[in-house]
């Protein structure tokens, strides 16, 4: 009878000791936005840049006075937990979020978490808005009213730099890009529109951007097949490699980098400011080049806060959160997910002395901004592009122009992207 | 030609650092017993540190170097008598969890310490030489050539030195070597200190070329594991073999057939091997 | 060790009761949402249990064929077939590739199973990253679809969409796994799995066939496993490569030998504890698994046994307490 007799209380106390820390957690008075991602292991930095996008947004609103909805004064709060990619504990974050923190606004990264979250969203009792920051179209084939994805499409990426690329006379390719859902979506993509409009692809070597270091096996055997340009990309840093791997070998050639590598990222930190191995680089556009006024501002206490290069990833999510900011102010409500939503429309759009990458508008679940496309070339950052890629034809493009921030040294263009706006 | 030349090159270089890093872990587990999983992450621990010192006190590369290989010795040292020493008596597979748990923690306190952002340690030999129209980097070379001095020394090591044999004979019969008054702890001890200094200095070679990051030494780690069970668990020569074989399987399958399948070959090459040979190349009939 | 004291059925059953009525008490979404997943991983915790505990093989595959359930009751469901047909179906497949693989690496032992196994569930890793027509690729299959309502006479139907009918579902089938495993583990059977692991060269000689038996555990294992992917992919809604990784492997692992190895609580045990404390830890933010490692390092020296096995020594240090003079037969049998 003693052999159990002790067992079982300490073993029922231990249990109820768990459960009752598991249980508290009070409700903070703040309205929480909530985002998983990963902050740690392989993905930690991307998550990371989005995380801290979010939080200086809520701290400038704050500053400012927070918001006010029916009379009551609010401010906002950015609760960020760690799922490392992983799908079910992206669910239970989630889930504690809406339960715990009472967050109606989730923020995520990732697609490959962003899917079964598309899952929960709209169970009833436990509605949030799911804010996706992913560009891959695979995201409309579920259906979900509560899910607005935040930067624009790769696909318009994939056209912009083909065009740009193509107008400087390029025309044999080779692509050395990551492995992975990202990777493999570009390579396809890029593969179809460049043979399209009359180019080659002479070599397709991806490689795990995120777990190897040593590129020189798959880009001697692309440099073989003598490309003019590379196709290239994963995260920032390795692609830096990349790039220095290649002219090792011998490359004189061109880059398109996918637009999850950030040419500023790659010249400023892998290179330490030296632009004279990024020769010939097309990519995503510089943050600190892009039109908007408040860019500079931005930018600089960005780096001074967070002590890491700023990111599109920052920008963009840091624009998002003043939508949601303005639509809780338009709505009179912080708790309605679906009525947050619907506010959106009315909120755009953005003005650049506001946020750094101004939204233009929203297109059922996308929120639409143009894609900066950037040029390296003589040492230096030459004329950048910005390719608003939703109006439907020329009269809507012109009328789109007109509360676009603008620049000088940036082209606007306009280009209708195949395949995505038929409906 | 010169493509499978180049490619050859490649996968001499992965096969180098390779080698380094089974050689160490092969001694652990050969004369420990110790399936250290965590021995990829002293290698990541091992380029960290040669990056602080090269960037906090601006001491050259090789010095900087040679502090970091002493530094990870002693944590390597330290980590036997703290993490495994404890778990001597039990079944295999905690001192396995246990491994689990120290490489959960040294990547947590990479990340903690140095952030998730790739660092660069300035590439002290940044030339290039063409030879039979194959470009190789300085650096690359030193890779190559540190590896094959590293691997004589350790040899003459092994074979010339008391502590050498002393560590052998521990290998051979833990037992044996007890009841000849060999203090066995303290060549644990030193074994796993020369086995974590040998990891560093494979980073050391390698992150000039190479960035560091906090999972660096994942796949490394896992790799380096397979090496030397393909070897046969405890057998240098098994360890050397076997990391030059799967760099170059990795560079050539890498280069012509499938990049996205490359691991794959590695490791189907190491099932196929064990299927035929269950314990290793150069293994022992297991008792 | 075959007939339990009265009392100790008597726990079981208050636990069972708890269980069953757990939806009328638990808090929030969020805490259910834990409890269902870990009643998940506790099913493949025990079949990893099996292999590993009771039949003394270290298999490092066991995520992957977790992944081979839930790849398999994703494609299947998307192409339309209902999932208590692609359930069972995925499950009897990841058993087949189990056998398939379990028969040339059997022949290899300790360490270098476990590496074989290892290698093994990597392969198949990277296969569901790059085989796109068939997986989806790295983003995976997304959208499969919840388990079809099962239709009741006159009552009106059990549909899945609420966390108390998915807490329901994998509850039952972790009662069920527990059943059988029970039933396989006492029986001759069983035994001859724990022959074996004690003492291979005797239990040969005694008319054991090691590699058979091996086999057989192996394979029942991994159907027990691709039965908890296939459960996991149709409740989480998503799967990608990360649910047939080694890393889930490692977790799985983790529950067994911190639960309490070659005991049935303990993998249950693991499955609970460990997702908890890693859910307590959150607080920790960037340094969670720093503490986390460390703390896996300590636990897994001090209570080498698990947890089922710490609470027994617990428990003899108390009865050597009250009876100095009684020598308690140690319950562990290793």
């Amino acid at each position: 009878m003693t052999r159990r007799s002790k067992l079982f209380p300490t073993g029922l106390l231990v249990a109820l000791l768990a459960w009752g820390m598991l249980c508290t957690g009070a409700l903070a008075a703040e309205i929480v936005i909530g985002f998983t991602g990963p902050l740690s292991g392989p993905g930690a930095g991307y998550g990371r840049d989005n995380a801290n996008g979010l939080k200086m947004a809520a701290d400038d609103i704050n500053k400012a006075g927070g918001i006010t909805v029916k009379g009551k004064k609010y401010t906002f709060k950015v609760e960020a937990l760690d799922d490392m990619i992983d799908p079910s504990a992206a669910v239970n974050n989630a889930r504690r979020l809406v339960s715990r923190s009472g967050a109606r606004i989730i923020y995520n990264p990732v697609f490959n978490t962003i899917a079964p979250l598309m899952q929960i969203n709209e169970q009833r009792g436990s509605e949030f808005l799911l804010m996706a920051y992913s560009s891959t179209p695979k995201i409309e084939e579920i259906k979900n009213e509560s899910t607005v994805s935040i930067p624009p499409p790769f696909t318009a990426y994939v056209q912009a730099f083909s065009d740009i690329a193509w107008e400087k006379g390029w025309r044999k390719a080779a692509m050395v890009v990551t492995l992975g859902a990202y990777g493999d979506e570009w390579r396809e993509t890029f593969k179809h529109y460049w043979t399209e409009k009359g180019g080659q692809v002479v070599a397709d070597k991806p490689a795990n951007y995120y777990t190897e270091t040593d590129f020189s096996s798959q880009l001697s055997a692309a440099l073989a097949t003598n490309p003019e340009f590379l196709l290239i990309g994963g995260p920032s840093e390795p692609t830096g490699l990349v790039i220095e791997q290649a002219r090792n070998l011998g490359f004189k050639g061109g880059f398109m980098l996918v637009d999850q590598a950030k040419m500023d990222y790659i010249a400023n930190v892998v290179f330490k400011g030296d632009l004279s191995v990024m020769q010939n680089v097309i990519g995503i556009n510089a943050v600190r080049n892009l039109p908007a006024q408040i860019v500079a501002d931005f930018t600089k206490r960005y780096e001074d806060t967070y002590k890491v290069h700023v990111t599109f990833e920052a920008a963009l999510n840091y624009s998002s959160m003043f939508i949601i900011a303005d639509a809780m102010q338009a709505a009179g409500t912080v708790d309605d997910p679906k009525a947050i939503k619907a506010a959106f429309a009315k909120v755009l759009p953005q003005s650049g002395d506001k946020v750094p990458t101004p939204y233009q508008g929203i297109l059922t679940q996308k929120l639409l901004v143009d894609g900066a496309v950037g040029v390296i070339d003589k040492g230096a950052y030459q004329k950048g592009y910005q390719y608003v890629w939703w109006p439907k034809d020329e009269a809507a493009f012109n009328k789109s122009k007109e509360t676009l921030a603008v620049s000088p040294n940036i082209d606007v263009r306009w280009l209708p992207v195949k395949g995505y706006l038929q409906n | 030609m010169e493509l499978l030349l180049q490619q050859i090159f490649n996968g001499i270089m992965f096969g180098s650092t390779y080698a380094i890093v089974a050689l160490g872990l092969t001694l652990v587990m050969g004369i420990l017993s110790i399936p250290n999983f965590a021995h990829g992450h002293l290698y990541m621990l091992g380029g960290y540190i040669t990056f602080f010192f090269i960037s906090a006190t601006g001491l050259g590369f090789w010095l900087s170097m040679l502090l970091s290989v002493i530094t990870l010795g002693l944590i390597g040292v330290l980590m036997e008598r703290m993490v495994y020493r404890p778990l001597t008596d039990q079944p295999h597979i905690n001192a396995f969890i246990a491994a689990i748990g120290a490489l959960l923690f040294l990547e947590a306190l990479a990340l903690v310490v140095w952030g998730p952002q790739g660092l660069r340690i300035p590439n002290p030999y940044p030339q290039n030489i063409q030879f039979l129209g194959i470009t190789m980097g300085l650096q690359r070379l030193l890779v190559i050539g540190g590896a094959a001095v590293l691997i004589l020394c350790l040899h003459l090591f092994m074979k010339k030195t008391l502590m050498g044999t002393t560590i052998e004979a521990v290998a051979q019969n833990r037992e044996g070597a007890m009841l000849n008054g060999i203090n066995v702890n303290r060549v644990s001890a030193i074994t796993f200190g020369i086995s974590s200094a040998t990891a560093a200095i494979a980073a050391s070679f390698l992150s000039p070329i190479f960035m560091l990051s906090p999972s660096m030494g994942a796949i490394l780690g896992m790799k380096a594991f397979i090496i030397v069970i393909l070897g046969g668990m405890g057998s240098i020569p098994g360890a050397i073999l076997g990391g030059y074989i799967l760099g170059l399987i990795e560079a050539l399958g890498g280069g012509y057939v499938s990049a996205a399948y490359k691991d794959v070959f590695a490791f189907g090459a190491l099932i196929v091997i064990l299927s035929f040979k269950p314990t290793g190349i150069f293994g022992k009939k297991e008792a | 060790m075959f007939t339990k004291p009265f009392h100790y059925n008597l726990l079981y059953l208050l636990l069972l009761v708890a269980a069953l009525l757990l939806p009328f008490y638990v808090p929030d979404a969020y805490i259910f949402q834990i409890v269902i997943m870990s009643f998940l991983f506790a099913i493949a915790t025990s079949s990893m249990n099996l292999i590993i505990g009771f039949a003394g093989q270290a298999s490092l595959a066991h995520g992957a064929f977790f992944g081979i359930g839930a790849y398999g009751v994703a494609i299947m469901t998307k192409a339309g077939l209902s999932f208590w047909l692609a359930l069972p179906l995925a499950a009897l497949i990841s058993a087949g590739i189990g056998a398939v693989i379990g028969i040339p690496s059997l022949r290899t032992r300790g360490h270098y199973f476990a590496i074989v196994t290892l290698c093994f569930g990597v392969i198949l890793w990277i296969v569901a990253g790059n085989w796109i027509q068939l997986t989806g690729g790295h983003n995976g299959i997304f959208g499969i679809p919840l388990p079809s309502s099962i239709p009741i006479p006159f009552l009106g139907e059990i549909d899945f969409y609420s966390q108390t009918a998915q807490y329901y579902l994998a509850l039952t089938f972790l009662l069920l796994t527990l059943f059988v495993l029970h039933r396989l583990i006492y029986s001759m059977f069983g035994l001859t799995f724990m022959a074996m692991r004690n003492n291979e060269p005797l239990a040969d000689a005694v008319g054991i066939d090691p590699f058979t038996t091996k086999l057989m555990a192996f394979v029942i294992a991994n159907f027990i496993a691709g039965m908890a992917g296939g459960i996991y992919a149709s409740i989480i809604g998503a799967v990608s490569p990360s649910a047939a990784s080694h890393l889930m492997t490692f977790n799985f692992l983790i529950y067994v030998i911190l639960g309490g190895i070659a005991t049935l609580s303990g993998s249950v045990i693991g499955a609970f504890a460990i997702p908890i404390i890693m859910e307590l830890l959150q607080f920790l933010g960037d340094y969670r698994m720093l503490i986390f490692g460390a703390l896996l390092v300590v636990v897994i020296i001090y209570f080498p046994q698990g947890f089922v096995g710490g609470l027994r020594q617990l428990n003899q240090k108390v009865v050597a307490w009250r009876q100095p003079k009684q020598t308690e037969g140690a319950n562990v049998s290793r």
